[in-house]
């Protein structure tokens, strides 16, 4: 047992040395150096975080490509935009592993609507919102279901190498699993982690090839083209480009922009017009045929 | 309900229909106040590290003095990971796994932790809850138990975020603890720590570190200290919340202090937002 008295020598900020010394003493040496360090020291010392980047991360899945069906730009148009998508999936899976995930869209909205009139607190708008990208997800595994292809919530997510392994593909939704602990948005109320960012820190995580996002517009305007006819369509972007715009309006969730400068593998994702046959493949295939975002 | 499709998608009418989430003059008009769903309820992050991985010396003492907290106040105890998720962030990363992956490794350490302070706390009837359940069915628990026990990480998992700096994850549990009372609007928070609070650096390598008795998001985010006795990600948490408006840090090592500080005294130092 740890003596009080060797528990108040230690440092008073959390990480305590001395503990750490009693529980690994000479007889359980440590790993490494770095690991002595994380042990001792604190996680909020930035000398001693810019330690953990010594080894590079593994690419987990590095052949699965996380395509993201948008949810009020795709999923709510119903079979004209759906049936042509997933008859192009189905096509492309002989050749390309991917990782589903879908929007949740016009319900979404009207939960939160609803919701922000109620009061409701963002971490249970995104309660809201995560069960309206599931039933999207539902019926998207359902077209897909003659190929086999398995709907995961995030507990079953172990299983998603045998999946891809077995079937190619898989579907998820695209809301982080975030719920009560959602943080606020800075302005407004509405989950600011949504189904854009939930897809983009699955290809993040898991070292995907690829990160397409699939809407109904060719990618990314100087406006939102359906309210602002003289827009003007931007074939690439820096994130830092993008910042520097101050758009009022983006293509992607801003948090998938603020996350991707500090990602440690994806550090590019296109943003695709699904609506044009032929698109998602070629996407697919590594070519440039909407936005490319990179950091 | 519906509303015809003039751009080829089927909405449902509502005020944000149609509208981009991505607008910023939209989100600004989802602004509002919130409903507090626990504003009788406290919340108590009680450190992995700083508390519980000393053993009986420092645990005991903080868990009577809970226990005679739970006669009068409903608790929300959160616990944090402490050494063995230290230990496994250095075996992780000299493996290779990216941040989401420490993260989903980290809950287990906090858990565990969980189920120490339910083992302890049992007698009063307050019980770790698996975190499948646990933010759901909050309210029911705070209505037939005088207290519950979460793991205080929140559930981002494989979905963290990237780090700024390195690969640790950035909301462990201080910040899950904090989330989870933003969400539901509870009257206090306290991280009970194994110092008296914040100081201009840390106290073990420099003795004369200045106290820092009371401070805001905004001024401590000015001053960027080397190190924190917290979550540094809780600073800019605690700049968007909606209902908090201050937390406090607290000496964990002294019993007696939890009591003034679920009353809302100042015995430690409070980080106010602002």
């Amino acid at each position: 047992m740890v003596s009080s008295e060797s528990v108040n020598a230690g440092s008073p900020y959390e990480g305590n040395g001395t503990i750490g010394d009693t529980v690994f003493g000479d007889d359980n040496a440590l790993l490494t150096e770095l690991g002595a360090q994380l042990v001792a020291g604190s996680l909020t010392d930035d000398v001693l975080l810019a330690e953990t980047d010594r080894h590079p991360t593994i690419q987990i899945l590095p052949a699965a490509n996380v395509v993201k069906i948008g949810g009020q730009s795709f999923i709510d148009r119903g079979r004209s935009a759906m049936f042509p998508l997933v008859e192009e999936i189905k096509k492309n899976l002989p050749d390309h592993k991917m990782i589903l995930g879908t929007g949740a869209g016009t319900r979404a909205r009207h939960a939160y609507s609803v919701g922000s009139d109620l009061g409701m607190p963002t971490g249970v708008l995104s309660v809201l919102g995560t069960f309206v990208s599931m039933q999207n997800a539902r019926m998207l595994h359902y077209l897909l279901a003659d190929e086999g292809i398995p709907f995961i919530e995030p507990v079953q997510f172990p299983q998603l190498p045998l999946f891809l392994s077995e079937r190619q593909a898989v579907v998820f939704f695209g809301m982080p699993p975030y719920t009560f602990w959602q943080p606020n948005p800075a302005v407004g109320r509405i989950p600011p982690h949504r189904t854009d960012t939930g897809s983009y820190l699955i290809a993040e995580v898991f070292g995907a090839r690829s990160m397409i996002y699939v809407k109904d517009e060719d990618g990314l305007y100087s406006a939102d083209p359906k309210k602002d006819k003289s827009a003007k369509f931007i074939p690439q972007a820096t994130v830092e480009e993008i910042e520097a715009m101050d758009l009022d309006d983006v293509v992607v969730e801003r948090s998938v922009l603020e996350l991707m400068k500090h990602a440690k593998s994806c550090r590019s994702v296109q943003v695709i017009n699904g609506l044009k046959p032929g698109n998602l493949t070629r996407a697919l295939n590594g070519e440039h045929v909407g936005t490319i975002i990179s950091s | 309900m519906t509303e015809p499709s003039n751009d080829g998608r089927h909405h449902v009418r509502s005020g944000l229909m149609r509208e981009s989430l991505l607008d910023k003059a939209v989100m600004a008009g989802t602004e509002g106040p919130t409903v507090a769903m626990l504003p009788d309820c406290h919340v108590v992050k009680v450190g992995g590290g700083s508390i519980i991985d000393g053993g009986r010396a420092t645990t005991y003492p903080i868990v009577d003095a809970i226990g005679k907290a739970l006669e009068t106040q409903k608790l929300i105890l959160g616990t944090g990971g402490g050494v063995r998720t230290r230990h496994v962030f250095s075996i992780g990363l000299d493996l290779g796994m990216p941040t989401g992956v420490l993260a989903q490794l980290s809950i287990a350490d906090a858990l565990g932790n969980a189920h120490i302070l339910g083992t302890l706390l049992s007698p009063y009837g307050v019980v770790a809850i698996p975190p499948e359940i646990f933010g759901h069915l909050l309210p029911l628990f705070m209505q037939a138990a005088p207290g519950v026990i979460f793991n205080g990480d929140p559930p981002f998992s494989l979905w963290e975020h990237p780090s700024h700096i390195g690969k640790i994850p950035k909301h462990r549990t201080d910040a899950g603890s904090f989330l989870l009372a933003e969400c539901f609007g509870v009257k206090t928070v306290t991280l009970l720590k194994d110092v008296d609070g914040l100081y201009a650096a840390d106290p073990k390598k420099e003795p004369g570190a200045e106290f820092i008795p009371e401070i805001t998001a905004s001024e401590l985010e000015e001053r960027n200290l080397a190190t924190l006795p917290f979550d540094r990600v809780i600073i800019d948490l605690l700049k968007s919340a909606r209902q908090l408006t201050q937390i406090q840090i607290v000496n964990g090592l002294k019993p007696d202090l939890l009591a003034p500080a679920l009353a809302g005294e100042h015995v430690g130092t409070i980080l106010r937002k602002g």
